[in-house]
């Protein structure tokens, strides 16, 4: 989803009832690759990510879930679970780059707790109040 | 991962980035390639802007708060011990640019298909060599590099083309 406000783009984790929200601001080119993951589009090269999940298959590591750790105002935090040759690894990483990966590898994202907290829901809840029709795009799935 | 024909030493040739230019009529960037012989020529690749920054940020080393998407290829291979050995770019099609990244570990050889964007922005990071075949050289463009990037400044003060 296009943020005229900001310039950016959000990104909207839900959990699996339904029950929480948890809006992520990326970057235009993180978007875009987590909406292409999303609609499953295959473009004719390998962007970023998919370079990325072409880099994993071919050391043969696996990506077993990305969290999601902190989000504070600028800078955001999420660790990504991998496994490589029977060990287990954990990489840091940007939000935008762990969920372009995961949707990738079909690993499933988690937030902690704490950062679903910290985002107050109304907050979105007035954002997304403001939202004019125009503004959901082909990035909103 | 692809299976791909190992080139002998004497069809590649090594390249360096010499920088990188935006294009302000479009959201990209010009990636201006040049030998590590001494040659003059240039070879220059429309890539994108995300892509072009990231391989602005390498070559200045400036150091992101948080990782960037290369960053992060990059500190993969650290925590597996997986080196980026180097890159080549293999081949050219209407325009569009292959290459081929190889990957090191444990004495094997692994590589991977990758656009020449993300190729480079790994291997600034990672301090791998990247070399070009002597053939996807002889079809380059960018051989009137300067003609064209004259031409560019002219027309940024002008109304833009499309």
């Amino acid at each position: 989803m296009f943020d005229p406000y900001n310039n950016a783009y959000i990104v909207i984790l839900r959990d699996e009832d339904q029950s929480e929200m948890l809006p992520i601001w990326v970057g235009k080119s993180e978007a875009s690759s987590i909406s292409l993951a999303l609609e499953s589009v295959a473009p004719p090269r390998p962007m970023t990510h998919d370079f990325m999940k072409g880099y994993l298959d071919a050391v043969n590591a696996k990506v077993i879930s990305v969290v999601i750790t902190d989000l504070n105002e600028n800078t955001y935090y999420a660790k990504i679970h991998l496994t490589y040759e029977d060990s287990e690894y954990t990489v840091d990483s940007r939000p935008s780059d762990a969920i372009a990966l995961a949707l990738r590898s079909q690993a499933p994202i988690f937030a902690n707790e704490s950062v679903i907290r910290k985002q107050t829901s109304e907050e979105l809840d007035q954002w997304l109040e403001n939202l004019k029709p125009e503004d959901f795009g082909k990035l909103d799935s | 991962m692809q299976e791909h024909t190992s080139h002998t030493a004497e069809s590649l040739l090594e390249l360096t980035v010499d920088r990188v230019v935006e294009d302000p009529d479009t959201d990209t960037r010009i990636l201006v390639l040049s030998r590590t012989d001494g040659k003059t020529e240039l070879f220059m690749i429309w890539i994108g802007a995300a892509e072009g920054e990231s391989i602005r940020r390498a070559l200045d080393t400036s150091v992101t708060p948080r990782p960037m998407s290369h960053d992060l290829i990059k500190s993969f291979g650290e925590h597996f011990g997986v080196k980026t050995e180097r890159v080549v770019l293999t081949d050219v099609k209407s325009s569009t640019y292959f290459a081929t990244v190889y990957l090191e570990s444990n004495g094997v050889t692994r590589t991977i298909d990758a656009r020449p964007s993300d190729a480079i922005a790994l291997a600034l990071r990672c301090q791998a060599p990247m070399y070009v075949t002597q053939d996807v050289w002889d079809r380059r463009s960018g051989q009137n590099l300067d003609a064209w990037l004259s031409k560019l400044a002219t027309k940024n003060i002008g109304t833009q083309e499309v």
